[in-house]
């Protein structure tokens, strides 16, 4: 197993007012992330906010390729990203609601603890199915490579690049102290987008390179 | 490979589709519709789930065997989750070969496990357990644990064995727990439930109550003279006589288990074996030549006695009669009675075991099917018709007097 640090490349934040980050979506562009009230846009190449929308949003994120999905509050927001309009409010599904995603045509949000997938009309927030999943269908494993994920224990955390199929620890990036990791995104190159649980902080990690 | 796949596959590992399609739904490349494929699978979204697997099999072309062969096992466990079972085994077993050989052992192993649920589903419980020993659930992540203890449970449950399937389940508790699935572990606590739910009903010495799985198995392993109204056979420790394709015979000697030590007038007996309001002499005579038929079967295992008004069962070691029935009796009884033994039957195989016309039984099968009791499949001269839900798979909709203990 190797051990290092990991190269924090970016540091983005504290940002005033942000409480936490609740989502972080990549749009192939900017880095999305939620805070309480507000979505902001950051540039991954030069490491600024760009945008800020000012919008309810204290759960999932989504983006169908144009439009950004917004959710809080029992309201789906579409939002335009470029003018930051909202362009619909339709209703979510009621109860603990937690994740939402757009996919072949329609929103899908998840009850997690109800075990309750709703299949939705991203026009008019009509519930078109809902369905109860009792059974792991297709266990298939599509990992092979690099899996990593992130860890936060006893204030100290770390991005782990594990073997998929066995679990094993194959490779260690010790964040810095007190830089706790709370969602891990990549931006399909070489970065990680580390959304920080402390202070509304996400931070930039290179991704090493595979020894292989 | 790129890391949003690899993020995404790694979601799906955990039993997060949803947050796998964040990462791909956008995607139209191979590994990508595959990976949507599977995150609409797990949604629910079967007919979709499949078309987007094909889609992936034409992308990756032919030289992407290993990714082509994780399409087939996929979409293999669509096939089996709607219940069409009647794909093609030899293509799966193709893509487990060349899962095998590229050191994919994660997912050939599922190719197996995929196969092994679908024997136990169609009535093969040893093929099953076959199967299920030539791997070693120890060497895989928690999440394919769990899916083995699961088949190991209801392969425990189709033996009667239900101390070990308990055990399975609890193994298969632990590993869901691990992999941190919410559908895996519901679908433990569903099978849990099954296990723990009145199994059948018990008559004895004009007593009732229902039994659960273990009770079951410690009255199939006790003394006891058994008239398994389950799969129509008459037992005791030593012996096991089967009636199934005399219904007559067997409804005659439950009659008599059902009353023992006492005896049933002829009255009585005539109302029930021949459904006849009064018991003419035509009736008395035929009852005579079945109750000499019954001797003359159960000859090893019991007498039937003539008594001053009719007739008493007289067990020949067995120092105590117990029938066992479904736990809800209802119509169709009979063909469910048959399909209980979990083997897939063809209309005109019921016909004859239920003595009854094959129009009749279709009739009776059709309505089942309308109910959700039976389950078809095959076209045409092959088609085929299993009893519905099977310890282990069709968990939601598991019905406790639907269970097959055979």
């Amino acid at each position: 197993m190797h051990t290092s640090s990991a190269e924090v490349t970016r540091e983005y934040g504290p940002l005033p007012d942000v409480e936490g980050i609740h989502g972080v979506t990549y749009d192939g562009r900017q880095v999305w992330f939620a805070t309480d009230g507000r979505m902001n846009a950051l540039d991954p190449d030069s490491g600024r906010v760009l945008r800020s929308i000012d919008v309810p949003a204290d759960a999932g994120t989504a983006f169908d390729g144009k439009h950004l999905f917004q959710m809080a509050k029992g309201r789906i927001r579409k939002i335009d990203p470029d003018t930051g309009r909202v362009l619909a409010t339709i209703p979510a599904p009621d109860g603990q609601v937690s994740g939402l995603t757009w996919a072949e045509g329609f929103l899908w949000v998840g009850q997690y603890r109800e075990r309750k997938i709703h299949q939705i009309d991203p026009e008019t927030g009509a519930v078109l199915r809902s369905v109860q999943s009792n059974r792991h269908v297709t266990g298939v494993s599509w990992v092979d490579g690099d899996l990593w994920h992130g860890t936060w224990e006893d204030g100290a955390s770390e991005l782990r690049r594990v073997d998929a199929s066995t679990g094993e620890v194959l490779e260690i990036l010790e964040m810095p102290p007190g830089a706790a990791v709370s969602g891990l995104e990549s931006d399909g190159r070489d970065l990680f987008f580390c959304g920080g649980a402390d202070l509304g902080v996400v931070r930039t990690v290179r991704r090493p390179q595979p020894v292989r | 490979m790129d890391s949003m796949i690899s993020a995404a596959a790694h979601a799906l590992a955990a039993g997060d589709p949803l947050g796998a399609l964040d990462r791909v739904a956008l995607r139209d490349d191979a590994p990508a519709l595959a990976l949507r494929g599977i995150a609409l699978a797990q949604l629910g979204d079967f007919s979709r789930a499949r078309m987007l697997l094909r889609r992936a099999m034409r992308a990756f072309g032919a030289r992407q065997a290993v990714a082509r062969a994780r399409c087939v096992v996929a979409e293999a466990d669509i096939a089996l989750a709607s219940r069409e079972l009647n794909w093609a085994a030899k293509s799966l077993d193709a893509a487990r070969a060349t899962l095998e050989a590229h050191g994919d052992k994660a997912n050939a192993a599922y190719a197996r496990y995929l196969e092994a649920r679908r024997l136990l589903l169609l009535g093969h419980p040893d093929e099953a357990e076959r199967k299920l020993d030539q791997l070693n659930p120890a060497s895989f992540p928690p999440s394919m644990t769990a899916i083995h203890e699961l088949i190991s449970a209801g392969i425990q449950m189709r033996h009667l064995k239900a101390a070990a399937a308990h055990a399975a389940l609890d193994r298969a508790g632990r590993a869901a727990q691990r992999a941190g699935i919410p559908a895996l572990t519901a679908e433990v606590d569903n099978t849990l439930q099954v296990l723990n739910a009145p199994a059948a009903r018990l008559m004895r010495s004009g007593l009732e109550r229902s039994l659960r799985l273990g009770e079951v198995e410690a009255l199939m392993e006790s003394e006891a003279l058994v008239l398994d109204a389950f799969r129509y056979v008459v037992r005791d420790a030593g012996k096991t006589v089967s009636l199934v394709r005399r219904p007559v015979l067997f409804a005659l000697a439950r009659a008599l288990g059902e009353a023992w030590p006492h005896d049933v007038s002829r009255d009585t007996l005539v109302a029930r074996i021949f459904r006849a309001r009064t018991a003419d002499d035509s009736y008395r005579a035929r009852l005579r030549v079945e109750v000499g038929r019954l001797r003359a079967e159960l000859r090893a295992l019991a007498d039937v006695r003539a008594t001053k008004r009719g007739f008493a069962l007289e067990p020949r070691r067995a120092r105590d009669v117990a029938v066992l029935a479904r736990p809800v009796e209802e119509r169709h009884a009979a063909v469910l009675a048959f399909l209980a033994d979990g083997e897939s039957w063809s209309s005109s195989a019921l016909a004859l075991a239920l003595g009854a016309s094959q129009r009749t039984v279709q009739r009776q099968l059709d309505a089942l099917t309308a109910s959700g009791r039976v389950q078809p499949f095959g076209r045409g001269r092959a088609r085929r018709w299993i009893a519905c839900p099977v310890p282990g798979f069709t968990t939601a909709l598991l019905l406790p007097d639907a269970m097959s203990i055979g």
